[in-house]
């Protein structure tokens, strides 16, 4: 009863346009106080607990120094020469611009670990390059926000360290790696409709007899960019730094590159960097935060475990449950955002994961899988929002267009369900 | 079609492009939470680089450091979420709120920030009581062992402000409503 009350409090904020955060603290707080009626104070002493304890975790400090790192490679040019180096690789022929577009999202996955920061770094290049090749805007954004999704999946990745601290079974080191290969593998589902589509419609003609930039000369001036990743998950796998200190070591390297390099960062520009990404990382440990509360009421309740042991023994099976999991986060990815799915299902959905015995790492992968398509699903899509405000094109005309890279990445899915090999081959082979 | 012949993108266009918004017009400058949450944000990254390189120099390394890193980030989460309850950067849906006739719109907006203030309230409220108890039986601290609330009263103060960006984006909306 009142655990129906508490999703049905948070549905009703959440539709009138409360931040989701609000919504989840007040719908955890009302909750305490109907079951502790009571109790001195209603229980509501735990409300400021909570708080406080959802935010004291030491390896939640990864999430602002990512952020960070995000912020500060958005602006050190690294994704313009990482583009120019990419074409004169592969050429302006037909499609070759949006497959640019994706390869530098992934690349850029290996730096930064969200997915809107890198849908803004790559978008700030590309769309205007598309724009002048004849491209259409919704094209072009859509196919921003579907390669920045692989971000999120590409360690490092904002995703993960999230999950990893709401799961303890689960390692940052592990999910990074079990991370890899399904990112590179959507990436790469996502090139075929992109290029077919490309040649489909006939785009980009405009610009295809401009000469390809020298190789060489691109490759030199790529280089600071394509040491990046080398430093961040090379450091982290020699055990020289934890994710922590690699988004640290990754955020001075960043902006050594940008100042001193390819001078695009100038001084004054620090303390707006600084600002978007404080703002930025208290949106998302704000959510973290009041979803603590949240957590600990429906704990409180109990009903998790009859939940479980309703759904296990439902007569589904492993892959209808598996199934229906799925179908449920897809609808709720539709409407919120990956960071509250994580928060408000992780603990909801471990004891089933549990109940069958599913690898917490493999299982953690296929969560973000689905976050990472939730993040260009519209109407509620953090990447699609970024990429269609660079574009400057409603949301809506994106969707013929977006619908086949959502296709793409969701074989992709399916593939690592089928196969959780994909996912936890790399981790195992590098022993962790 | 697109025409190449209008330049409509500069040569080299900044990074990133997105447009500049606004700040509303608030009475206190925004620039005190941004002061605040941008020094903590950049002492944040100087600590831990710190660490790294005295681990590596010396073999050793200052534990008591991630007590401190623990307390700033709260405090980096409270001041930037305030900033950003005020330029409404939160994370929200905003299909429903935001379509509609203006008058929907405010009435929707006046709604949401009535139980954002109310929260805060309660938060702040709550959590007074909370640096009580632990100011009378003088906790102190796991690793440096200075008294808790130290850190924790950060928490109803930092509530507090946001209660009060809360009530300016109220009166705004209120005064927007009367004209």
């Amino acid at each position: 009863m009142i655990a129906a009350l508490l999703f049905a409090v948070f549905a009703a904020l959440m539709i009138i346009g409360v931040p989701v955060c609000v919504a989840l603290g007040v719908a955890g707080t009302l909750a305490i106080v109907l079951s502790n009626q009571d109790v001195a104070w209603f229980g509501l002493l735990a409300v400021p607990q909570n708080f406080y304890a959802g935010l004291a975790k030491y390896p939640l400090l990864a999430i602002p120094m990512f952020v960070l790192v995000g912020s500060i490679f958005d602006r050190s040019g690294v994704a313009r020469r990482l583009v120019d180096l990419a074409i004169s690789i592969v050429g302006r022929g037909p499609g070759m611009l949006p497959l640019v577009a994706i390869a530098v999202a992934m690349f850029l996955g290996g730096i930064s670990g969200s997915g809107p920061a890198c849908a803004a770094a790559v978008g700030a290049v590309m769309i205007a390059a598309m724009s002048r090749a004849g491209y259409p805007g919704p094209f072009s954004a859509s196919v921003v926000a579907a390669g920045a999704a692989t971000d999120i999946l590409i360690p490092p990745s904002i995703a993960f360290i999230i999950y990893s601290v709401l799961v303890p079974g689960a390692s940052v080191p592990a999910l990074f790696a079990a991370g890899m290969v399904p990112g590179l593998l959507a990436g790469f589902a996502q090139i075929v409709p992109t290029v077919w589509l490309a040649r489909k419609h006939k785009m980009g003609t405009l610009e295809a007899h401009l000469p390809r930039p020298p190789f060489w000369a691109s490759l030199r001036q790529a280089s600071w960019g394509l040491a990046a990743p080398v430093l961040i998950l090379g450091g982290m796998r020699l055990g020289w730094f934890t994710p922590t200190e690699a988004a640290v070591v990754a955020v001075f390297y960043g902006l050594f590159v940008g100042m001193c390099i390819h001078r695009t960062i100038k001084v004054r520009d620090l303390f707006i960097i600084l600002r978007e990404a404080a703002e930025l990382s208290a949106v998302i440990m704000m959510v973290v935060a009041l979803a603590g509360i949240f957590a600990w009421a429906l704990s409180t309740l109990s009903i998790i475990d009859p939940i479980t042991h309703a759904i296990v023994n439902s007569g589904l099976g492993e892959w209808g449950v598996l199934a229906l999991l799925i179908v449920l986060l897809m609808t709720m990815g539709m409407f919120l955002d990956g960071i509250s799915i994580f928060l408000i299902f992780v603990p909801l959905l471990m004891p089933i994961a549990n109940a069958y015995g599913w690898d917490p790492v493999w299982f953690g992968v296929i969560l973000t899988l689905k976050v990472a398509l939730g993040q260009f699903t519209p109407p509620l899509a953090v990447n699609l929002m970024v990429s269609c405000r660079i574009a400057r094109v409603p949301m809506e005309s994106t969707v013929p267009w977006v619908l086949w890279l959502l296709g793409a990445m969701f074989l992709v899915l399916v593939a690592v369900l089928v196969f959780p090999q994909l996912a936890l081959w790399l981790p195992h082979h590098l022993g962790y | 079609m697109s025409r190449p012949d209008v330049p409509v993108e500069p040569a080299e266009p900044v990074e990133p492009i997105i447009p500049v918004e606004q700040d509303p017009a608030v009475k206190v400058p925004l620039a005190l939470e941004d002061w605040l949450a941008v020094g903590v944000l950049a002492i944040l990254a100087l600590i831990t680089f710190v660490n790294v390189l005295v681990r590596y120099f010396t073999d050793q390394s200052f534990a008591w450091t991630e007590e401190i890193s623990v307390f700033l980030l709260i405090v980096l989460t409270m001041a930037g979420g305030s900033t950003a309850f005020v330029r409404n950067h939160h994370i929200r849906i905003e299909a429903i709120a935001d379509a509609g006739t203006p008058a929907r719109q405010r009435r929707l907006a006046l709604a949401s920030h009535t139980v954002v203030l109310l929260f805060f309230i309660l938060l702040a409220v709550l959590s007074v009581r909370l640096v009580i108890d632990e100011y009378r039986y003088e906790e102190t601290s796991p690793a440096i062992g200075v008294p808790t609330w130290w850190y924790s009263i950060w928490l109803p103060v930092m509530a507090a402000a946001i209660a009060l960006r809360t009530v300016g984006a109220l009166r705004r909306l209120l005064r927007s409503g009367a004209r």
